[in-house]
């Protein structure tokens, strides 16, 4: 990949709160025209990479450039060319919508007449173009507010855009409306996006690449299918009772499928082939007087893929 | 210069969507000009001091609506910072510098407009200025600068603190700003010795005696100069002050 491809180019970034590395040792290349997912559990330091790429918090250590600016050195440069909308939508809640757009175009650049038709191309397109322009942003609802502040990260047309967990609290037709639009904003205009998520679904739908993140470490990067095929084409999950049921299961199993993941009362198989083991395995768990409680067949999903990486499942969270 | 200008545009408007908020510091302004004013005239009767008591006192009531109307800045400042307005303004190209010192002068003017509303009411109870309309212009254009400085303190707290009670008791520093000076009667009257120390390091006092002048001797260079540089002066290192906490806050996180 050559440097006018990268977006985002990232060298060994850490960040630390005193003691706590948020972002530890990251590497990352993201290419112009890709839509990343950064895909992890609360607190696993996705916000925190979003903050240091968006200038609005210096790395401790490393380098990383967006837009081919560096976020440090040209800071105002990297502001002038990307588009932000973090977790926590920033409005005021006494201006009217049309205005904070207004006033966003302005501080990009645009004239007074520019920034009054751009605030009123993209009330149309985020679907606010409905509402009662006198109407203060504190009387919007939460999905509309998400969606305003989306508009206003589009006021200058940036060429990558940073969605830091645009869905989550939202309902699911507000949430497939953002992912309409993100989509579109990716195919129609070629905006690079870098969205973070702790929803699966969102990362394994809407992203050409994703990235893992655990503890502010990278476990796990590639195209979402490719790194469900590595880890097997199908996935046996089993139930039982107790922890301890699981993980004497385990033992018994080990023989017939070398790639078992556990998690609590549950087992993750995975295999190639699926059904010619089903039998074999529940013989196998029969003999050994280890009872069943549940046993269901799946694809793995990015979860598996963040099981095998961390031995933990993806907790969601909605703040 | 445009970006100081969006951002104090916007400043001034959203606070004079709630102009209910700028009520009680006029009120309080005004209700120390009549109070003072009424209970304390006979000192102008004195051996040693000159003109009326009403031109003395004026400067105080002026000065304590400076000091309210510029704290209103870090209550704005409070109000972004907690509703995520700020960092979306950091994330725009908008020089920083704009972003603090926008509210400022949205405070400083806010804080003029009710200097001259106090000045208007002064000349209806009798004031009569040695130096004439430019002589209350000037005390006006000392009034918006002592608020400059004011705002910038405030701001200063309020990206310090991020909260609104922090910033709110910063605000008490008003209380020996005004008080521990020359309020109520000129500096060669005090009496106590501490109190004299604190008036004389105090700089509220040479905004006094620079206002004073103005209203009451006339023309006079020394008042004025020293008057301004201490303003000046001020203003200059509580707006450096915000603006370093404001880069500061990229530095560190929050």
């Amino acid at each position: 990949m050559n440097a006018a491809d990268r977006s985002i180019h990232v060298e060994r970034l850490t960040r630390s709160f005193d003691e706590l590395k948020a972002v530890d040792e990251v590497d990352l290349d993201v290419s112009s025209g890709e839509i990343f997912g950064f895909l992890g559990p609360n607190g696993a330091g996705k916000t925190t990479l979003v903050r240091v790429l968006t200038t609005i918090l210096a790395p401790t250590s490393g380098r990383a450039t967006v837009a081919g600016f560096d976020v440090v050195q040209e800071a105002n440069k990297v502001r002038g060319a990307i588009g932000v909308a973090l977790q926590d939508v920033g409005l005021d809640p006494i201006m009217t919508g049309g205005e904070l757009l207004t006033l966003q175009a302005r501080l990009f650049g645009a004239s007074s007449a520019e920034a009054t038709s751009i605030a009123t191309r993209l009330l149309g397109t985020v679907g606010l173009d409905d509402v009662d322009p006198k109407k203060r942003v504190k009387a919007y609802s939460g999905g509309m507010k998400r969606r305003l502040d989306l508009a206003m990260a589009l006021v200058h047309e940036p060429r990558v855009l940073f969605l830091d967990e645009p869905t989550t609290g939202l309902d699911p037709v507000s949430r497939t409306d953002i992912w309409a639009e993100v989509r579109r904003l990716n195919t129609e205009q070629g905006v690079t996006i870098f969205l973070t998520t702790q929803y699966l679904e969102e990362a394994d739908r809407l992203a050409d690449r994703v990235a893992i993140i655990d503890r502010g470490k990278i476990v796990a990067l590639g195209p979402p299918d490719e790194l469900k095929k590595e880890i097997g084409e199908e996935v046996v999950s089993l139930t039982f009772e107790t922890a301890e049921l699981a993980e004497k299961a385990r033992t018994v199993l080990a023989p017939l499928a070398p790639n078992i993941h556990g998690s609590g009362r549950e087992l993750s198989l995975y295999l190639t082939a699926a059904a010619p083991v089903i039998p074999e395995l529940v013989r196998s768990l029969d003999q050994a007087s280890v009872p069943l409680s549940g046993l269901t067949l799946n694809r793995p999903t990015l979860d598996d893929v963040f099981l095998r990486a961390t031995g933990k499942r993806i907790e969601v969270t909605d703040e | 210069m445009i970006d100081v200008f969006l951002i104090l545009q916007r400043a001034l408007r959203t606070s004079l969507r709630e102009p209910i908020a700028l009520i009680p510091n006029v009120v309080i302004s005004v209700f120390f000009l009549f109070v003072y004013n009424a209970g304390l005239s006979p000192v102008a009767n004195l051996p040693g001091f000159h003109g009326s008591y009403l031109g003395f006192i004026l400067p105080v009531a002026i000065v304590s609506a400076a000091v309210g109307g510029a704290g209103s800045a870090g209550q704005a400042l409070i109000r972004d910072l907690e509703s995520g307005y700020f960092t979306k303004l950091l994330l725009t190209p908008t020089k920083r510098l704009a972003i603090v010192w926008g509210p400022m002068i949205a405070g400083a003017i806010i804080l003029v407009a009710q200097v001259i509303l106090i000045l208007v009411l002064a000349l209806l109870m009798g004031l009569k200025s040695q130096t004439g309309l430019l002589g209350l212009l000037g005390v006006v254009v000392f009034a918006f600068l002592w608020g400059m400085a004011f705002a910038g303190y405030a701001v200063f707290t309020a990206l310090r603190t991020k909260n609104s009670a922090a910033a709110q008791a910063a605000t008490l520093a008003f209380f020996p700003l005004i008080f521990l000076s020359a309020t109520f009667v000129p500096l060669e009257f005090i009496q106590s010795g501490w109190l004299k120390v604190a008036a004389t390091i105090n700089p509220t006092t040479y905004v006094f005696e620079a206002m004073r002048s103005l209203l009451l001797d006339g023309w006079q260079f020394r008042p004025l100069a020293i008057g301004l540089a201490v303003v000046l002066g001020l203003a200059t290192l509580t707006g450096g002050l915000a603006l370093y906490e404001a880069r500061r806050a990229t530095r560190l996180g929050t």
